[in-house]
């Protein structure tokens, strides 16, 4: 009965320390940002002229509607990561979207107004070649989807198949497309790449096989890249060896007819491929006959198929982009040419006949700090008196899309770059600069005591200035409606709060576009897009300089790898203002294999990075002479660690003054058991405030604090349920002494892993029991000591005591991260991302391996918690209520000034920022301190004494008289 | 010192000791798991080139309309492995899941729903059964194709502390405050002091409540327990430090 009391009473103490929201402080301090990613397929919304909605369908196998005022989505779905969940095609008819998913695995059908799926159906299994809506006499009722070896067609309604049909010689001939017209034929094209085009045309009714013949063809290899069917059934393919277009009339079934494009008057520039491009607006007719050829790569013709002469409407030279649109029966074509370096113009032309549409001019800005224009959607409507507007959505290649409406007005625009960041760091925002003349006057030397008054005089009146200066200011936004005060953010207002609970957040993302957003509202202050990023690259991101030292500018570099070749490159800028800095990175001809940042900083106060080749050379940023003399001095203690996990191989190295390297220790890990996954240390700006823990007997047990100390996941190659198996190795990186070693039998990964203070936690599937486990490892050196001062690897004479303890957590998780505080007095938390979208924080005094399964009197007085293998998920516990982060893949956590809180950003799909509390907030009046309590009370007491003094002066004096 | 040195090799061996009997009694567990299990259902091998199936069912939301909450509602099998999406009538089926065990939870920010366990056979065999992590075989047969119904909108809030002026007045230390101070007030008024055998009645019973003198006082304890831990040299302390540690165990 005690126990269950002291259950309860626990329970209840743990509810009031773990850190909760309140209702009322929904999006005080937090903020969520929604991304769909790259964008690879987009549709609006045309069936209604006051339609509001874009569908977009990207490469993240997201699927999602845009509002296309303000660019904030409607609803998203979001697919399983990978081949199964990506996106083959879209096909947009009416209310529904058609989408082919999973390399044509799925055919699902989406109602576009709420975003509720109408069906979905399995499709054979071939890999997907293409689709298309299919319709007959004005009604579109069926999807035709193309597979290597089969066709199939599919009612709209309800996705059930009205027939499947073997395309004949799928061995060896190659299909590609498919085709129809609106006559009740479904054309499906296939080639023999350099042989011959091979046409089959099947009945829309039955999927027999009307026809079937081939055309000579040896110079063409791929018809989807280089083909188009225009007008009523003419397949026209370009081809860049002969420099012509070639035409074949489907219907007659005739040869192949060669046009020169010479005899056109038309060149094409020297390698270039030529691209055809045409509309088909209704999928119940056959497609215009007009059509954009791509000649060079900043030049286009509108070309005319006209009784079977091609004519020539108008060339557009230059012109980046081009694209059709169709409003009401008018089809309309796009037109996007660079102006000057700062915009580009849009301008609209008249399919039919080539002329230019009179005031449709739209100025599109272009980023300085952004990508070229890659792709142009346009919306046209038709306006009240006929005539067509039209608003387009561009994409640039830094994966941003601008919204503009005539004449250039910016509706909105998307970083969808943001969608996948890979590395972030907060950045402490400058000083003002009244600050900053105020920290001057301690930094500069005195010149005499007349002098320093005068100095502090000064700038104490530009104090009352900038403080009158505030007063003014709210005074003067007080009397306007509150709608009207904006508080835009920009560089310039952007400083450091009170309790440094605003930072910059400096995030890079996988295209290589640089972020810097303000915490505080989310906005983007500044962007920069740095391109010629290979495509796999690795980065790394250090904070070399703070804003700490005025008036030096803080300094950011970012470690550029390419994943193949290893070779890097450095990326200097300012974390602040996003410009690259004027500090020259060395040049780095050598395959680099780690960097290291220093506490060493050299005069200017920038930190050292080291940079480690593959010939073991050790490279030094910035290389001035004090730093190379200060590496000198110190070179005997800097050591470091290399991974090979291919060849399961763990070294560690120490620095010589000459700035080459010694091999100090080796760990080899099989790798035909097993290999390493991860190799996690410690945070550098991690601090632990207490170097114990007291015991119920007030004995101190002492924290084993090994700043070295990395821990080291492995998994078995052998991923049998049965035979699986993970171990996790505690290594010292200066002397490679193995601290501890465990093997988890029949677990498997993903390992998630923290590594922080004297503990490790981590996290894996348990194969046996089919759940999730956490375990912890936590290290302590025992009741005394050995050198209290200092902690030295190479004078460690003790091994550590170690403790474990596994608990079950009910469900699968996608990353972890530990709370960090200025000095680390406040408990920790672990914020765990879980699939489902939330960010659980879990009090680390859970996972703590001194939990009794017995409790004692003692256990009590140290409020450990029983034992209990099940870890709970309490829904009080996410610090992101219903703002869940879909995809999470990564969580920071920065101190910010106040001790009590930490500053959490988590970055997936979503962007997701706000502060925890691990301790609640100890050293702030919460928010909901009563000030009119607390004040009526002091009036009220204050009145009480006065009246009670008067009452008794009052009595006194009577009982004098009496 | 040599004391204290053994006792972490003590510690090792027995927590040694403590992991095999955990192993197992855990293998014990898993075989039976494999008996109850339906068929090799148990297993959740991946097989390369094995059938795949449909996982079907339907989720409510008592009293909400269905298109309220369909667009941001999502199926998770065994975390983000499979997905699966809900129609516009609530149903969904997630497809091309080969045979094992899996944990099926419908994900939607507003909602709580209870996450159900389905076994599929290799011969396409369905069961659906509560979710248990501890008795992983235990089998609570839920109906399937599965019916999963919210149990209310998720409580993601704490309530704030209201104040109010009966929390004040029931508060212990008011209550502590109040009464003695009434019984000061009236009780002189009740009772007439100045009666002499009332007073030595009264002495008797204050005498009564004045603690024992011989009892140690708790703060006196306290101060006298710190002052001894403090102390490093002595042998005492250290060994006071230890006996606990062995107990525990």
């Amino acid at each position: 009965m005690a126990k269950l009391i002291w259950l309860c009473l626990n329970f209840v103490i743990l509810c009031s320390t773990a850190g909760a929201v309140f209702e009322d402080q929904v999006g005080k301090f937090d903020w969520r940002q929604q991304y769909v990613g790259k964008v690879i397929f987009s549709n609006f919304d045309a069936q209604s002229q006051s339609s509001k909605k874009v569908i977009v369908a990207t490469e993240n196998n997201v699927f999602a509607s845009l509002n296309i005022r303000t660019g904030e989505l409607f609803w998203r779905h979001v697919d399983a990561i990978g081949p199964e969940g990506k996106i083959d095609a879209l096909l947009h008819h009416g209310q529904d979207a058609l989408l082919v998913v999973g390399d044509g695995r799925l055919l699902r059908s989406w109602e576009i107004n709420i975003g509720g799926l109408n069906w979905e159906i399995v499709l054979d299994s071939g890999s997907f070649q293409s689709a298309c809506l299919i319709g007959q006499q004005d009604i579109v009722k069926h999807v035709a989807v193309l597979k290597k070896t089969a066709i199939s067609l599919h009612y709209l309604s309800n996705g059930h198949q009205k027939w499947i049909e073997n395309l004949p010689e799928s061995e060896t001939v190659d299909y590609q497309s498919v085709y129809s017209g609106g006559n009740g034929e479904v054309y499906v094209l296939g080639i023999v790449p350099h042989s011959h085009i091979a046409i089959v045309v099947y009945s829309l009714d039955d999927g027999e096989i009307i026809r079937q013949f081939s055309v000579e063809a040896p110079w063409l290899s791929n018809i989807q890249a280089s083909c188009a069917v225009i007008g009523e059934g003419m397949l026209t393919c370009a081809d860049s060896a002969t420099v012509s277009l070639y035409m074949l009339d489907l219907e007659s079934q005739t040869e192949m007819s060669q046009i020169p494009l010479q005899s056109l008057g038309l060149e094409v520039t020297p390698g270039f491929q030529p691209v055809l491009r045409s509309t088909q607006p209704n999928a119940a007719r056959p497609p215009l006959s007009e059509f954009f050829l791509q000649v060079g790569p900043e030049q286009h013709l509108l070309l005319q198929l006209n009784d079977g002469q091609i004519v020539t409407l108008r060339d557009f030279n230059p012109a980046l982009l081009v694209s059709f649109a169709t409003t009401g029966e008018k089809t309309i074509a796009a037109v996007m040419s660079p102006k000057n370096t700062t915009a580009c113009t849009v301008n609209l032309f008249s399919a039919e006949t080539g002329r230019r549409l009179l005031d449709t001019t739209l100025i599109f800005p272009l980023d300085p700090n952004g990508g070229k224009p890659e792709e142009l959607y346009v919306q046209a409507f038709l306006k009240k008196d006929d005539s067509v507007g039209y608003r387009v959505m561009v994409q640039t290649e830094d994966h941003t899309l601008t919204f503009i409406q005539q004449p250039g007005r910016v509706m909105w625009t998307r970083e969808e770059a943001l969608s996948d960041v890979v590395t972030m760091e907060m950045v402490d925002l400058p000083l003002t600069g009244t600050q900053a003349e105020l920290e001057g006057e301690f930094g500069k030397k005195a010149d005499g005591l007349f002098s320093m008054v005068l100095k502090r005089l000064s700038s104490q009146l530009i104090l009352l200035q900038a403080w009158i200066s505030h007063l003014w200011k709210l005074f003067y936004d007080a009397r306007k409606p509150r709608s009207q005060v904006k508080n835009e953010v920009t560089i310039e207002n952007l400083s450091r709060d009170e309790f440094n609970l605003q930072k910059m957040m400096v995030m890079v993302t996988a295209s290589g576009k640089l972020f810097g957003i303000d915490s505080k509202t989310g906005t983007i202050v500044w962007r920069h897009y740095l391109d010629n990023i290979p495509a796999n690259a690795a980065f790394k991101l250090m904070v070399q300089r703070t804003t700490a030292h005025f008036p030096h500018p803080p300094q950011c570099t970012l470690l550029i790898k390419d994943k193949d070749t290893g070779l890097a490159t450095l990326h200097v800028f300012n974390p602040i203002f996003g410009k690259k800095s004027h500090v020259t990175p060395p040049a780095m001809p050598q395959p680099i294999l780690q960097s290291l940042m220093l506490p060493v900083m050299d005069q200017d106060y920038a930190k050292v990075l080291l940079l480690v080749d593959d010939q073991y050379k050790v490279s030094a940023f910035p290389s001035t002479k004090n730093v190379l003399q200060q590496l000198q001095e110190i070179a005997s203690t800097i050591f470091f660690y290399l991974v090979d996990s291919s060849q399961g191989r763990l070294s560690g190295y120490r620095l010589r003054t000459d700035l080459s390297t010694e091999l100090i220790w080796e760990v080899v890990v099989p790798t035909e058991v097993q290999k390493i996954v991860s190799v996690k240390g410690k945070r550098p700006n991690e601090h632990v405030h207490s170097q114990g823990r007291v015991m119920g007997d007030r004995s101190v047990l002492y924290k084993y604090l090994n700043p070295n100390l990395l821990a080291v996941v492995t998994e078995s190659t052998d991923t049998h349920p049965e035979r699986s198996f993970m171990g996790i190795l505690l290594i010292d990186g200066v002397t490679g002494r193995i601290i501890h070693e465990a093997v988890q039998r029949k677990a498997k990964g993903p390992v998630h892993i923290v590594h922080s203070e004297n503990w490790v936690v981590y996290e894996y599937w348990s194969t046996k029991s089919r759940r999730n486990e956490f375990s912890v490892i936590e290290l302590y050196e025992g009741t005394e000591l050995y050198n209290s001062t200092v902690f030295s690897s190479l004078d460690r004479p003790h091994a550590p005591q170690v403790l474990q303890q596994s608990y079950i957590f009910p469900s699968s998780i996608s990353t972890m991260e530990a709370t960090l505080t200025e000095k680390g007095i406040t408990s920790r938390h672990l914020l765990i991302g879980l699939p489902s979208g939330g960010i659980l924080s879990l009090p680390k005094m859970f996972l703590d391996p001194r939990r009794p399964e017995i409790v004692t009197e003692q256990s009590r007085e140290e409020n450990l918690i029983p034992y209990a293998p099940e870890l709970l998920i309490r829904s009080e516990w996410f610090i992101n209520y219903n703002q869940t982060v879909t995809r999470v893949r990564g969580i920071y956590t920065a101190p910010s000034g106040l001790e009590s809180t930490c500053l959490v950003v988590a970055y997936g799909l979503d962007i997701y920022q706000t502060r925890v509390y691990p301790s609640k907030q100890f050293d702030v009046l919460k928010d909901d301190y009563d000030y009119m309590l607390i004040s009526s009370v002091l009036l009220a007491l204050f009145f009480a004494t006065m009246i009670s003094k008067r009452l008794a002066e009052v009595k006194l004096l009577n009982r004098a008289w009496r | 010192m040599l004391h204290r040195d053994r006792i972490p090799r003590l510690w090792v061996f027995l927590q040694a000791v403590l992991v095999v009997a955990l192993g197992f009694s855990d293998m014990a567990l898993g075989f039976s798991d494999m008996e109850t299990g339906p068929g090799g259902a148990g297993v959740s091998v991946q097989q390369p080139n094995g059938d795949r199936f449909k996982i079907e069912g339907r989720a409510v939301v008592p009293g909400v309309k269905t298109q309220d909450w369909v667009s941001s509602a999502r199926i998770f099998v065994e975390g983000e492995e499979f997905v699966g999406f809900v129609r516009t009538d609530g149903s969904f089926a997630v497809n091309d899941v080969p045979s094992g065990s899996y944990v099926v939870e419908v994900i939607t920010p507003n909602y709580r729903f209870e996450p159900v366990r389905v076994d599929i056979t290799s011969k396409g065999k369905m069961r659906a059964r509560l979710v248990n992590y501890i008795k992983t075989s235990e089998v609570i047969r839920q109906p399937y194709p599965l019916q999963i119904r919210a149990n209310g909108p998720q409580t993601y809030f704490m309530k704030r502390e209201t104040w109010g002026w009966t929390d004040f007045l029931m508060n212990p230390m008011v209550m502590m405050m109040v009464l003695p101070l009434l019984i000061i007030v009236l009780l002189p008024k009740v009772v007439n002091t100045n009666d002499p055998e009332m007073r030595k009645e009264m002495e008797q019973s204050m005498n009564m409540l004045n603690p024992n003198p011989e009892l140690p006082d708790v703060s006196e304890l306290m101060t006298k327990l710190f002052s001894g831990g403090s102390k490093p040299s002595s042998k005492a302390i250290t060994s006071k430090g230890t006996r606990p540690a062995v107990k525990r165990r």
